[in-house]
C-alpha cells in the first residue's frame, strides 16, 4: 500500500494539484494577512468567500465574461468589508461578531440571494458555461521544460496571481507609505495615532483589502474550482486560511508556505482516498486537512512560548555571565 | 431613577435592534416575492395564530412546535454564554451538540437498561464525553496559547467526520436505505409532556431548570464570578491571585458538557434513530441566542423562544409563499450585528443620561436650598 501511495504522490500531475488546491487557500490566507496587520480579527473569511463565490458568478453569467465576474467578486468582498468595518469600528460591535455575522449570510443567506437573483436552489450548475470559468494559460518556455512544465504551467490566471500577490503583499506591507501606516496601527494604534495616523482609516483601508482578496479567493472558487456556485463549496477554507495566518507568523510569505502544507494535506486527501482498500477510510481521510491545520497551530504556539521565554531568559543569563 | 431608565433603555435598543432586522427582512421579501403579504403574514403570526378555511385561531400545535424547537438551543446558548463570559470565543459547541447526540443514540441503542435510568445514563454519557472534548482547545488555549477560535473551528470539523466514519462503517443498519443507526431502546427515549406530535418532551423542562443552575451557578458562585471577572479583565483578575487558566478551562468544559447534553436530549427526544448526516447548526444559533441574552443565562430561554418562533415563522412562509427559508440566516445576523453593537443609539443613551444627571442636580440643588432656609 506505501508503494503505491509514494508512487502517486511523486509524480508531477500531484504537485500540480498541490497548486491548483492552494491557491483558493492562499487567497483566504492573504486576506488574513492584511486584516491582521492592522489589528483586525476577520473571523468573516468564510462567510467573505461564499457570498463574494456566488455574485462573482452570477457577475460573470450576467454578463458572460469572466473578468466582471473576478471583479464584481471583488467589490462585493470590499463592500463585505466595509460592512464589517462600519459596524465594529463605528457600531462598537465586537469584531469576532460582526465576523460570525457574515459567516451567517454565507451559509444561509447566499442560497436566499442565489433563489432571489435566479429562481435556483442550492447550486448554479446549470447556469454554467465555459466562457464565464477562469481560463488556463500555458507559460511559453517553461511549458517546454519537461516536469517543471508540467507543474508549473496550465494554471488559471488566478492562480499565478496568488502567488504573485505574495510578494506584491510584502512589498506593500514592507515598502510603502501606507503599509508602514497599516503595520503602525496594528503594533500600536496609540502610537500611530500619536503621529497623526488615523487608525480607523488605516483598519477600513486593511479590511477593505482582506474583502477584496476574499473576492479572488471566492471567485476562484466558484469560476475555477469547483465550476459553479453550490452549497457548502467552501468547506471551511476561510477558517483554514486564518489557521495558515496564524501559523505563517502573519507574514505573506510565511502563510504562503502554510497554505502550501494545507494544499497538500488536502491533495493527500484526494489521492489517499482513490487508493484500494483505503474506501472505508474515506471520512478520516476528509478529516486530514483539519486535524493538520490544528497540529500546525500548535506547533506555531509551542514556537512562540519558545520564542517568547528565550527572550526573557537573555537578560538574565547576560547577567550571570 | 437613573437604573429605571438604563434598563428602559435595554428595552428600547432591544426592540429598535429587532425591528431593523425585521424591516432589512422585509425589503428582502417585497424584493424576490410575487406575494409579499401572504410571506409576512405567515412570517409574523404564522407560528401561533392558524388560518385554515378562514377562520383565525390560536394555533397549539404549532406552539408546542416552538416550545419543543428551543430545547437544543437553550442548551447552546447556555453554553456559548458560559464560554464566552469568560471572553473564550470557543465555537466547538456545535460540534459537541453533534457528538452528543451520537453518544447518547450509541448508549441508548447498545447499553440494555430496563429501567427509567437508562434515558439518564444516556444523556450524562454524552455530558461527558462533550466535557472532555472541550478540554482540547481549552487546554491548548491555556497552556500553549493556541487560538481557542481557530482550533474549535477546525475541532467542528474532525468531530463530525469522526462521527460519519463510525456511523457508516461501524454502527449503521444495513437494512436501511438511508444512512442511520438501529432504533434506540425505548427506555432510552425522552417522552412528550403533551399528546400530538410536536415533540415537546421533558427535555424542555430540563432545559428550563439548567438555566436557571447556569444563572445561579455564574451569578451566586465563586466559580461563576471568577469567569465572569476573567471575561470583565483577564489581567486583573490574574494579578488579583485567581486561577486564570484552570477557570478558562472550566468555563470550556462546562460549555461543552452543556451542548452535549442538548444534543443528546434533543436526538432521544425528536427521533428513532440517529440520522443527523452534518453539523447541526445549533451551536451557531447558541451564539446568536447568548448575544441577544447579553450572556445572562436567565435571558436565555426567552431568546431561544424568539429565534425558534422567527425560524418556525420562516419556515411557514417557505411553506405558503414562495420565499425560502434561508432568509432566517438574513434577518439573524441583521439582529446580531444590531444588537452586538454597543454604539447603536448611544446618542440617545447619552441624551438619557444628561437628563438624568441634570434631574438629579436639581434635586440636590433644591434640596440645599430647602436646607439653607
Amino acid at each position: 500500500m506505501f508503494g503505491q501511495f509514494f508512487q502517486t504522490i511523486f509524480q508531477a500531475d500531484f504537485l500540480f494539484i498541490i497548486i491548483r488546491i492552494t491557491a483558493p487557500i492562499l487567497f483566504a490566507a492573504l486576506a488574513a494577512v492584511i486584516s491582521e496587520k492592522a489589528g483586525v480579527a476577520n473571523i468573516g473569511l468564510e462567510g467573505m468567500m461564499m457570498i463574494t463565490a456566488l455574485f462573482g458568478f452570477l457577475f460573470a453569467y450576467w454578463t458572460q465574461s469572466w473578468v466582471v465576474g473576478v471583479l464584481g467578486a471583488m467589490f462585493v468582498g470590499i463592500l463585505l468589508g466595509l460592512m464589517m468595518g462600519f459596524f465594529s469600528f463605528k457600531l462598537k460591535t465586537d469584531i469576532i461578531l460582526s465576523g460570525i455575522a457574515v459567516n451567517m449570510l454565507g451559509t444561509g443567506g447566499t442560497i436566499f440571494l442565489l433563489y432571489m437573483f435566479t429562481g435556483l436552489r442550492g447550486n448554479t450548475g446549470a447556469l454554467v458555461s465555459p466562457n464565464i470559468l477562469i481560463p488556463t494559460i500555458d507559460i511559453p518556455l517553461i511549458n517546454k521544460i519537461p516536469i517543471l512544465g508540467d507543474i508549473l504551467s496550465g494554471h488559471a490566471i488566478l492562480t499565478y496571481l496568488a502567488f504573485i500577490f505574495v510578494f506584491v503583499m510584502r512589498t506593500f506591507l514592507y515598502r510603502t507609505p501606507l503599509g508602514l501606516k497599516i503595520r503602525a496601527v496594528g503594533e500600536n494604534p496609540n502610537a500611530a495615532s500619536s503621529v497623526g495616523v488615523s487608525v480607523i482609516r488605516m483598519k477600513y483601508i486593511a479590511i477593505a483589502m482582506s474583502g477584496a482578496l476574499a473576492g479572488l479567493g471566492g471567485a476562484f472558487m466558484s469560476m475555477y474550482y469547483s465550476q459553479g456556485w453550490n452549497q457548502g463549496m467552501v468547506a471551511g477554507r476561510g477558517f483554514i486560511a486564518l489557521a495558515a495566518q496564524a501559523m505563517g507568523r502573519g507574514e505573506p510569505v510565511g502563510a504562503m508556505f502554510s497554505s502550501l502544507l494545507f494544499g497538500l494535506a488536502q491533495a493527500m486527501k484526494t489521492k489517499v482516498s482513490g487508493l484500494r482498500g483505503m474506501a472505508s477510510y474515506n471520512y478520516l481521510i476528509e478529516m486530514i486537512p483539519y486535524v493538520v491545520t490544528i497540529i500546525g497551530l500548535v506547533f506555531y504556539a509551542v514556537s512562540i512560548k519558545r520564542k517568547a521565554r528565550r527572550h526573557q531568559l537573555r537578560p538574565i543569563k547576560e547577567k550571570l555571565q | 431613577m437613573r437604573d429605571k431608565r438604563m434598563v428602559l433603555f435595554g428595552f428600547v435598543r432591544g426592540a429598535a435592534a429587532i425591528a431593523l432586522a425585521l424591516a432589512v427582512g422585509t425589503i428582502f421579501i417585497f424584493l424576490s416575492s410575487d406575494e409579499p403579504f401572504t410571506a409576512l403574514k405567515y412570517l409574523l403570526i404564522g407560528p401561533f395564530v392558524s388560518f385554515h378555511g378562514g377562520v383565525t385561531a390560536f394555533n397549539t400545535q404549532n406552539f408546542y412546535q416552538v416550545l419543543a424547537a428551543m430545547i437544543p438551543t437553550i442548551f447552546t446558548g447556555l453554553a456559548v454564554c458560559v464560554m464566552f463570559s469568560a471572553n473564550q470565543f470557543n465555537l466547538a459547541a456545535e460540534g459537541c451538540v453533534l457528538v452528543g447526540g451520537f453518544v447518547g443514540a450509541l448508549v441508548g441503542i447498545y447499553v440494555n437498561m430496563a429501567t427509567g435510568w437508562h434515558a439518564v445514563i444516556c444523556v450524562l454519557a454524552a455530558t461527558v464525553v462533550c466535557g472532555l472534548i472541550m478540554l482540547i482547545p481549552s487546554i491548548l488555549k491555556v497552556k500553549l496559547g493556541a487560538s481557542e477560535m481557530v482550533t474549535s473551528l477546525m475541532l467542528n470539523f474532525v468531530l463530525l467526520y469522526i462521527v460519519l466514519h463510525f456511523l457508516n462503517y461501524h454502527f449503521a443498519d444495513r437494512s436501511k436505505g438511508a444512512t442511520m443507526t438501529y432504533p434506540f431502546l425505548d427506555s432510552a427515549k425522552i417522552s412528550s409532556i403533551v399528546p400530538g406530535n410536536s415533540k415537546l418532551t421533558w427535555g424542555f423542562v430540563i432545559a428550563l431548570v439548567i438555566s436557571f443552575v447556569i444563572w445561579v451557578f455564574m451569578y451566586r458562585t465563586r466559580w461563576g464570578y471568577a469567569i465572569r471577572m476573567i471575561g470583565i479583565n483577564e489581567s486583573f483578575s490574574l494579578y488579583s491571585g485567581m486561577n486564570v487558566g484552570g477557570t478558562i478551562v472550566l468555563s470550556s468544559v462546562i460549555g461543552g458538557m452543556l451542548s452535549g447534553m442538548g444534543g443528546s436530549l434533543e436526538v432521544l427526544g425528536r427521533y428513532n434513530t440517529f440520522v443527523w448526516r452534518e453539523l447541526p447548526g445549533y451551536g451557531w444559533t447558541g451564539v446568536t441566542i447568548a448575544i441577544l441574552a447579553k450572556n445572562n443565562p436567565g435571558l436565555v430561554p426567552l431568546a431561544a423562544f424568539f429565534l425558534a418562533y422567527l425560524n418556525k415563522g420562516c419556515q411557514l412562509m417557505s411553506t405558503h409563499s414562495d420565499v425560502p427559508s434561508e432568509m432566517i440566516d438574513i434577518i439573524q445576523a441583521a439582529i446580531f450585528l444590531f444588537f452586538a453593537a454597543e454604539q447603536f443609539l448611544s446618542g440617545y443613551r447619552q441624551k438619557l443620561v444628561v437628563k438624568t444627571t441634570r434631574e438629579e442636580l436639581m434635586r440636590a440643588e433644591s434640596l440645599k436650598a430647602t436646607e439653607g432656609e
